[in-house]
């Protein structure tokens, strides 16, 4: 549908930000991603023990309180990073991964086999990326990986159109017809002549595609899909505190601030690198 | 299902003794009134008629019809009791512990063999025609012949239906299955009455309850005017509503918010956490019910699923789990610790059996003598009631500190019990029970047989009820139910650690709504 | 071009759509039924002997071929009929009809909030792009993007709902009655829902614009002296009509996504709640249903844009 083109460059008019802006956001997405990936190391306490009354207000003990049964907040918080910056970033490299190969393709194939394989992937594309997930979460219910699957299933249709573009443009370049001429195979073409010269499109692609599956796995633990109860979820943290925001406000509001830096910063900094690499 | 349909039928009791209130004149009712639900004993004004009150309740979702008898929530018995007439329902300071609601009393014989049910002259219908001993009979026969869930099969296999026989228009005679002193409690825990012949629950179905159906849309609610031909309007009481709209909200927290944004004025099971955010809010009201109006909150122990079968693992289990903590953490103290026997605070309890303490040590050795292996056990449950999930997540946590590879299995609000073939397959589940007696609830739902005993068969505790029930004097009756209760606290195949009280809240202007345990809008008004 | 070759071209996206919707239904189904494999042994319980598996299989009709169960639901489905949920045997056609109306209207209500809010964000941003106002609305716009729905819808209810006390936190519709009986329920789930399709749209015809501006055309019209509104809504805008039509598409595909967060935190009686409930509870007929319609509601409003964007802009109809 030709209303991808017009989401694919929106992202690409750019704005110059300053560095200063950029180093605040580059900074705030590297602590949340160290919180998410080393935090249950460093978690004082089971994610899933209870230490405590509910809805406690922090103390020296648990510096962010309790949540609805009791547990440490900051442990829980600690671990729950995991669910969405890993199934994003896998999501994302999936899609990544498959595009380029399937983008790389179809860029050098014909016009009308490339534009086959655009056609097809596009199928998933028309529909709203929450819908892809709650399918497959009714058909695999409590799984992460169907979460992963999914989320990089609705990144994998930008990430070719992207990729079989760029290709085009470099294929249209002299130099791969020169190399076709010297009679190099076409994987040795792809390796030395296509893939270098995409390689920061590819780049700048997948940050724009992994802002939003972080989007898109926060709003699924949310809704309770991917890995159920107690796994602790900053998306899921949100929904199962509500009940005792009156009492305490840190269960929810801790992972919603850090859900929001994130996604906020990681869109920052995806959107300068497109911007960058468009400049170029 | 034991655990589902107990509830209801608790429940159900509870709506029938509201019904029979209605039906009597006023006093009981207003002494009643305010003293279940606590907190609103102050100076009530007198009843006011008209108005419309909103409720809101959890309700079954999407799921929901107006087949009570196959309604497995607290809602269902609920609307089905604006609806329907009752029986009566249970109260343990009336005579014989029963309220009458369509029927005007009903006589023993003195071998305890035989049941006259003399039905209340002047009960009629929405269609005009007057309510028979013909129409209780087959209301009485339905949970069978239509289908029903567990807990309201009780008259059934209590009475032998069959040979019951219908005198005149407002007799009815019910010979019983084997001598019962308690016949009377199981008519009227939980049976409402429709027309001879209903084979079908549809909006608009002759009915002789409080109120009349207005509409109804599943998972959205329900709304009644009131019923004007209603005989308790007769008898002076309720009701008093000129309409009523019960509404179903899943969510726990949006219950709630309904209550304190002001779209209704009464919600049902707040739970413990909003509890503590409105007991600091003046402009609402907290309910919250005493003993024996408790819900329990229990598990199942599938003796299908095999470490199971061994009764070191069932008392393991027993042992390892944290009583103490879920008051404290899952209830802010708003509950009660369980001693694995259901009806905490019924007269027939057995309170002189030692309170089982948390002992995971004793946990572990039990089941290091049991010499089962690995036991790997997903816990099943659902929001049903407030702390129901949050039980279940202590109680996994419980498990695993003593070697038990629990997982919680965490069901959406309705889903838990929907399909009743599947839950009772579950290997470890939770449930919960309202308040009704010990003995005619086990003998309802714990005899062998019954698909809620997830596989508990023992004939002699059943004799040992059976016993119970049919002793005419009073030691005889305490003494094979003590008995009865401390074989199934030392062997049985159900964990009840906690009884939690209903909680609900509503605006001032709510007066008379009961909790009996299903809450009755009856004698319900705005003032 | 003229209008027969038009007309031509219509017919073949409207049949590409078909296409692509046949497509979704094969995924869907296969998602939800086949790849997941033995449903029969989930739903039978651990302990279920292999009779009563096979038993539930035969009466789930799990025991015929995939592609043949495939061919019945879809040929069902042409029919009108999708079959009947697990839960409270509901038929899905039924609630489909009940439910679809109430959500339709929380995302036209959105879009005609996000429309002119995102059109006036675009035009100012786009014909300054670069300068400073520009940046502040494309960073705003970015931020909002980036904060998932349901952050803002809890934002939105902690502050006018449970807050301010000004607007209901339940969507609480009356009963027999639709959601704009009492339009005070619709207020706060058509906000959440319309700040990131305001900020998402926004920032799609901020690009748009500033192509546009960037035209000799318009710097002709700068030259001339038109400057402001007059610029905007004369030279730039009626240019802008074209993508815009299709920028309001996308948005709408989004928005239906977002409906089935913003309408399960406010409990809103929409086809989104339904799904999210389906999915909770394993009810897959249902959820095949739902994703059906949503899927087709998509298709039609992306198609109905395609369909504009090419009456719109005379290029593009040389192009095809």
């Amino acid at each position: 549908m030709n209303g991808i083109d017009t989401a694919e460059t929106g992202a690409a008019v750019t704005v110059t930000r300053s560095r200063h802006a950029l180093t605040a956001a580059g900074t705030a997405a590297a602590v949340v991603v160290l919180a998410a990936l080393l935090g249950p190391l460093v978690a004082p306490a089971s994610p899933t023990a209870q230490v405590g009354l509910p809805f406690d207000v922090p103390s020296a003990a648990h510096p962010l309180g309790t949540d609805a049964v009791g547990r440490d907040v900051l442990s829980r918080l600690l671990h729950g990073g995991r669910a969405v910056v890993l199934l994003a970033a896998g999501a994302t490299l999936l899609a990544s991964v498959v595009g380029v190969t399937l983008g790389v393709l179809s860029g050098l194939a014909g016009r009308r086999p490339g534009e086959f394989v655009v056609r097809v992937v596009d199928v998933v594309a028309v529909i709203p990326g929450l819908l892809v997930l709650l399918v497959l979460a009714a058909g695999f219910p409590g799984s992460d990986t169907a979460i992963l699957v999914g989320v990089g299933l609705v990144s994998l249709p930008f990430s070719v159109r992207v990729m079989r573009s760029a290709t085009r443009q470099v294929a249209v370049r002299g130099f791969v017809d020169a190399a076709r001429a010297r009679g190099d195979s076409r994987w040795r073409i792809v390796r030395h002549d296509i893939l270098p010269n995409v390689t920061g499109t590819m780049l700048a692609e997948a940050g724009i595609r992994f802002s939003a599956a972080v989007h898109l796995t926060a709003t699924a633990g949310f809704l309770g899909l991917g890995a159920g109860p107690p796994t602790a979820n900053w998306g899921r943290m949100v929904n199962e505190n509500t009940a005792g925001i009156a009492l305490t406000v840190w269960p929810v509001l801790a992972p919603a601030l850090l859900l929001v830096t994130f996604t906020v910063s990681v869109n920052l900094l995806a959107d300068d690198l497109a911007a960058r690499w468009a400049d170029r | 299902m034991a655990r589902t349909f107990n509830r209801r039928l608790l429940l159900r009791t509870g709506a029938a003794a509201v019904a029979a209130t209605a039906g009597l004149p006023l006093l009981t009712a207003c002494s009643n009134d305010d003293a279940p639900a606590g907190g609103t004993s102050d100076t009530a004004p007198s009843p006011r008629p008209g108005g419309t009150l909103r409720a809101a309740f959890v309700g079954g979702g999407a799921a929901e019809t107006l087949n009570f008898l196959m309604g497995p929530t607290g809602l269902d018995y609920v609307r089905a009791r604006c609806l329907h007439g009752a029986l009566g329902v249970l109260d343990p300071a009336a005579e014989h512990g029963v309220r009458y609601g369509v029927l005007e009393r009903i006589d023993v014989s003195d071998d305890l063999t035989t049941y006259t049910v003399k039905v209340r002259p002047g009960v009629t219908f929405t269609d005009g025609t007057t309510l028979t001993a013909r129409d209780v009979l087959y209301s009485l026969n339905a949970p069978v012949t239509l289908g029903s869930l567990p807990f309201l099969k009780p008259p059934s296999q209590n009475f032998d239906l069959a040979r019951a026989t219908v005198t005149d228009d407002l007799t009815l005679t019910l010979p019983t299955q084997r001598p019962i002193a308690d016949g009377r409690l199981v008519l009227c825990q939980s049976t409402l009455v429709f027309k001879d012949g209903t084979t079908r629950f549809t909006p608009d179905m002759p009915t002789c309850g409080p109120f009349r159906l207005a509409e109804f849309e599943p998972g959205q609610g329900a709304s009644f005017t009131r019923h004007d031909d209603y005989y308790g309007l007769a008898l002076g009481t309720g009701p008093y509503l000129d309409a009523l709209e019960l509404r179903t909200i899943p969510d726990a927290t949006a219950r709630t918010n309904a209550l304190t944004g002001g779209q209704v004025d009464f919600v049902s099971d707040i739970g413990p956490v909003a509890a503590r955010t409105i007991e600091g809010d003046g402009r609402f009201t907290l309910a919250v019910s005493e003993l024996p109006y408790a819900t329990s909150l229990s598990f199942g122990l599938n003796l299908s699923f095999a470490p199971l079968s061994d009764v070191r693992v069932r008392q393991a289990v027993k042992y390892a789990i944290d009583r103490e903590a879920i008051v404290r953490n899952v209830f802010f103290g708003r509950a009660f610790v369980g001693n694995d026997l259901s009806s905490l605070g019924f007269g027939d309890y057995a309170d002189e059996i030692e309170q089982r303490p948390y002992d995971p040590d004793r946990a572990r050795a039990l089941l290091a003598e049991a010499a089962v292996g690995k036991i790997t056990v997903a816990v099943s449950t659902a929001p049903e009631v407030a702390g129901m999930a949050e039980t279940a997540t202590v109680v996994v946590e419980n498990l695993k500190q003593v070697g038990i590879e629990a997982t919680l299995d965490q069901r959406p609000t309705g889903q838990l019990f929907s399909d009743f073939p599947a839950y009772v397959k579950l290997p470890f589940a939770a449930s919960y029970t309202p308040p009704v007696p010990p003995l005619s609830s086990y003998a309802a739902t714990r005899t062998a047989g019954s698909p809620s005993t997830f596989g508990f068969n023992r004939p002699d505790i059943d004799d040992l009820v059976g016993q119970a029930r049919g002793a005419t004097d009073p030691s005889g009756r305490r003494d094979a139910a003590v008995r009865a209760q401390r074989l199934i606290w030392e062997e049985g195949n159900q964990v009840i650690p906690v009884f939690a009280p209903s909680i609900n809240a509503h605006t001032p202007a709510v007066h008379g709504v009961r909790d009996e345990p299903f809450t009755s809008f009856e004698q319900a008004y705005l003032a | 071009m003229n209008h027969a070759a038009l007309a031509a071209l219509a017919v073949r996206r409207t049949a590409a759509a078909g296409l692509v919707l046949v497509a979704l239904s094969v995924l869907i189904f296969a998602a939800t039924e086949v790849l997941p494999g033995d449903a029969a042994g989930t739903l039978a319980g651990a302990d279920a002997t292999e009779a009563e598996r096979e038993q539930l299989r035969r009466d789930l009709g799990l025991d015929t071929d995939p592609a043949r169960r495939y061919i019945d639901w879809a040929a069902a489905a042409i029919r009108g009929d999708l079959g009947t949920g697990y839960v409270g045997r509901r038929e899905v056609v039924e609630v489909l009809a009940d439910r679809l109306p109430n959500s339709l209207v929380l995302t036209t209500l959105a879009m005609a909030v996000a429309i002119p809010v995102a059109a006036a964000i675009g035009l100012v941003a786009g014909l300054r792009a670069g300068r400073r106002a520009d940046r502040a609305v494309s960073t705003a716009t970015l931020v909002a993007v980036g904060v998932p729905e349901f952050l803002v819808a809890a934002l939105l209810i902690a502050v006018f709902a449970a807050g301010l006390g000004l607007l209901p936190e339940v969507s609480l519709v009356p009963l027999g009655g639709r959601p704009w009986d009492s339009p005070e329920v619709l207020v706060l789930p058509v906000a959440a829902l319309a700040v990131a399709a305001t900020a998402a749209a926004g920032r799609l015809l901020r690009a748009s614009v500033a192509d546009i501006a960037a035209t000799p055309y318009v710097e002709a019209a700068r030259l001339r002296g038109v400057t402001g509104v007059r610029l905007a809504l004369r030279h730039v805008l009626p240019n802008a009509a074209g993508p815009a039509v299709q920028v309001v598409a996308v948005m709408f595909a989004g928005l239906v996504g977002g409906a089935v967060v913003v309408e399960t935190l406010f409990n809103y009686p929409g086809i989104g709640y339904e799904l999210q409930q389906a999915v909770a509870n394993r009810d897959v007929p249902m959820v095949q249903g739902i994703t059906l319609a949503m899927s087709a509601t998509t298709l039609t409003v992306l198609l109905l844009g395609d369909i504009a964007h090419l009456l719109l802009n005379p290029a593009l109809r040389g192009r095809a």
